[in-house]
């Protein structure tokens, strides 16, 4: 009898936790390929050059875009804050060169300067890297966790929820996703819209 | 009868001025908030609203503008609208998106979202949009048209997808 009420228990146990792992299931998250892209000092930069990251946060922005221009004082206080507990910022700029000259790799070496960029800011000339991660526009934040040693999107869209007046942010989307993975949880938000600039690709 | 002569004169020159006013183009945008522009959107008589959601800062927002502009021009005596909304800056409007609206003498109403926070807004317009501009949205209830192209478009395309 003993036996048979620890064989129902033992079942129904995997039948709850299975019931439960159903809905998560079901809304795959995707996984990224690491990649190699040339940083603003010349070296080339991959994930796997930060064997101690937990996470990353990957922000595909520009130099001429006006809206992405709003955010460089905020992506260094964001590396800033995350960086040491294991969630470096890495700036990416995918946008077609031909279209736009200003985004063009010695521009970029140069706003990198002047911003002072305290993350790296990779050019990603053949736009593969955008098109792997479907980023459509600038900016256009994601955040990436470690899990199983695959690079899982845990987040996508907006950096915060307002572009022009970083004082009146309500709603900073990407830094409270980082905060509640930090603690192990999964962030409720994992996708919002952003207004920008259409990353154009070429045919 | 000087006096009586002077207020002719005057009314005479206000009436001419804000005539040719309107043959260059409107000055200012309306300003308004998500909801009013939700009410545009959901009106039912029959004509169809084409809404071309823009800024001043998108360049290929700006190369498509003409495109509208001479559609407009076009459907003039036809029951369409072109209304440009401006996604621009509520604190820097009138640095870029005024003098870009006379640049361009555009001739269509010209509104801006006053919105910060697009989550708030754009799943109501398409739930596909990831907030990427140019956007383009045609409407007609009557003849059960919603139409959304999350790219830039050319006039050609534009008068393909009306009724």
């Amino acid at each position: 009898m003993k036996l048979f009420i620890g064989i129902i228990s033992v079942v129904s146990f995997f039948l709850i936790t299975s019931f439960k792992n159903f809905p998560t299931k079901k809304t795959a998250e995707k996984t990224v390929m690491d990649f190699s892209l040339k940083n603003t000092d010349g070296k080339f930069i991959s994930l796997k050059d930060y064997p101690n990251a937990k996470g990353f946060m990957i922000v595909f922005t520009c130099n001429h875009c006006p809206f992405a221009k709003l955010y460089p004082p905020r992506l260094n206080a964001l590396n800033e804050e995350f960086a040491p507990l294991g969630v470096p910022l890495i700036a990416i700029s995918s946008t077609d060169t031909i279209q736009y000259e200003a985004d063009g790799y010695l521009h970029m070496v140069e706003k990198s300067k002047n911003e002072n960029f305290n993350f790296p800011y990779l050019y990603d000339g053949t736009q593969k890297v955008a098109k792997q991660f479907k980023a459509d526009k600038t900016p256009h934040a994601y955040l990436i966790w470690r899990e199983n040693n695959k690079w899982v999107i845990k987040y996508n869209g907006a950096i915060d929820d307002n572009g022009a007046e970083a004082e009146k942010v309500k709603n900073a989307y990407l830094s409270m996703a980082v905060e509640t993975l930090l603690k192990g949880h999964n962030p409720q938000v994992t996708e919002t819209k952003s207004i920008g600039c259409q990353i154009h690709f070429r045919k | 009868m000087n006096k009586l002569y002077s207020i002719k004169y005057f009314v005479l020159c206000s009436a001419f001025s804000s005539f040719s006013y309107l043959a260059r183009g409107q000055t200012v945008p309306e300003i308004l908030k998500f909801k009013k522009l939700a009410a545009i959107i959901a009106k039912t008589d029959d004509t169809t609203r084409v809404f071309n959601f823009f800024a001043s800062w998108c360049m290929p927002c700006i190369k498509e503008l003409p495109e509208f502009e001479s559609l407009a021009q076009e459907k003039k005596h036809e029951k369409v609208k072109i209304i440009y909304v401006s996604l621009d800056f509520i604190n820097s409007y009138q640095e870029s998106l005024i003098p870009l609206m006379n640049k361009l003498a555009l001739t269509q109403k010209v509104y801006l979202l006053n919105e910060s926070d697009p989550n708030k807004w754009i799943n109501e317009i398409d739930k596909n949009w990831s907030g990427s501009i140019p956007a383009t949205l045609i409407v007609n209830h009557q003849k059960k048209r919603y139409k959304f192209i999350p790219n830039s478009i050319s006039k050609a395309t534009l008068k393909k997808y009306l009724p």
